[in-house]
């Protein structure tokens, strides 16, 4: 199938390529949803397979890799060939990539979260309304630092 | 679709003067576009961001949250945006084409999958507003209609503060991309003289497959939360 018409200079998507992207779209919601219900659902669904289901939970975050890898292959596609970036120019192909590469960006700020049990800092112990206290490591590995009280004059 | 009328086209895009072609000026409209699409990554992306640091934080407990919410009408909601991207990027394909009677078709179909997608929007917000899920001052939790569900209030605040703020901008990209959907299928059937080619039309698809890329990740991240 032509896909290029020469008297334009845009690359027109095929009705082929679209409705199977539709298809596939489709099916990866489906599938999304059953990866995410299943395992809650499962040993009601399979009773008799109830053994199976067991070790379920604690492959959260397994199933939330799933879930995530498959929205990401959903993105990817809408993007590839709803948006035309399959077909588009190498510039516009770099401003597409530069925006996710961007939002990455962003989660650098997770290296604050994750370090802040590692140096308390004066003040923000355990204050109980922040929902990322300072808090000291749970794991009792090393002793919390206590700070002389303020002002001891 | 090979069979096009060759001569005077009175479809044919107009070339601006600083372009060198059209396919230049073509790709310079979306360029620009994406360029905006970037900063709308970047400004769900800080929500997104958002969300990510109270899920690593408080994850098992959001999924006791997230059971209040129905997984079973964002579902039909992520098929209608489905469909209407769908039918947005055939709206496109018939803009290329020229078959305007078509597009403007298309471009109606898409509204309405917009105008189901808000009304099923507010089936499942106005009854948070009532049972005061809300996180405003009365943010009531566990929800009166499910007295069973644990987890800490404060914890709760913070899943529906993310959930009302995401999907409430979300849903305010709807509002905004049906209004451009109707502007744009007005604009076309009057054959106004501001429409010269396909992109129009390829501007409005691209901000609409945006809203949908977004629900992608919403419908996961919110209501198929796993155990």
């Amino acid at each position: 199938m032509a896909e290029s018409h020469t008297e334009h200079a845009h690359h027109v998507t095929s009705d082929k390529v679209l409705n199977s992207t539709f298809l596939q779209l489709t099916g990866l919601m489906i599938l999304t949803i059953v990866a995410a219900r299943a395992p809650i659902d499962g040993p009601k669904l399979l009773p008799g397979f109830a053994g199976i289901f067991e070790g379920w939970s604690t492959l959260w975050f397994l199933t939330n890799a799933v879930a995530l890898g498959i929205a990401i292959i959903k993105a990817v596609q809408v993007i590839r060939y709803f948006m035309g970036a399959q077909y588009a120019s190498g510039l516009i192909r770099l401003y597409v990539v530069g925006g996710f590469i961007g939002f990455s960006l962003l989660y650098i700020l997770f290296f604050d979260y994750v370090a802040r049990p590692w140096e308390p800092v004066r003040g923000w112990e355990n204050v109980p309304s922040t929902a990322f206290p300072r808090d000291a490591r749970q794991d009792g590995g090393v002793p919390y630092p206590q700070f002389p009280s303020a002002k001891s004059e | 679709m090979s069979s096009h009328a060759h001569v005077a086209d009175p479809d044919a895009p107009v070339v601006y003067e600083q372009y060198e072609d059209i396919s230049q000026q073509q790709e310079t409209y979306i360029v620009g576009m994406w360029s905006f699409l970037v900063t709308e990554v970047m400004m769900f992306g800080a929500l997104f961001l958002i969300y990510s640091l109270y899920r690593w934080k408080f994850g098992h407990e959001f999924f006791i949250y997230h059971e209040h919410l129905s997984w079973q009408w964002a579902g039909l909601n992520t098929f209608n945006l489905l469909l209407s991207s769908f039918w947005m990027a055939k709206a496109v394909q018939a803009a290329q084409l020229g078959d305007h009677k078509k597009q403007i078709r298309l471009l109606w179909q898409v509204f309405a999958c917009g105008l189901v997608f808000l009304v099923i929007k507010s089936i499942e917000w106005i009854p948070k507003f009532q049972i005061h899920l809300v996180p405003n001052n009365s943010f009531v939790w566990p929800p009166i209609d499910e007295p069973g569900l644990g987890g800490s209030p404060e914890h709760a605040r913070i899943f529906y503060s993310l959930y009302f703020s995401m999907t409430g901008l979300h849903g305010l990209h709807v509002v905004i991309g049906m209004i451009c959907m109707a502007v744009l299928a007005t604009l076309v059937k009057r054959k106004s003289k501001v429409i010269t080619d396909y992109i129009p039309t390829e501007m409005v698809g691209l901000y609409w497959h945006f809203v949908d890329l977004v629900w992608i990740f919403l419908y996961p991240l919110f209501y198929l939360i796993p155990k």
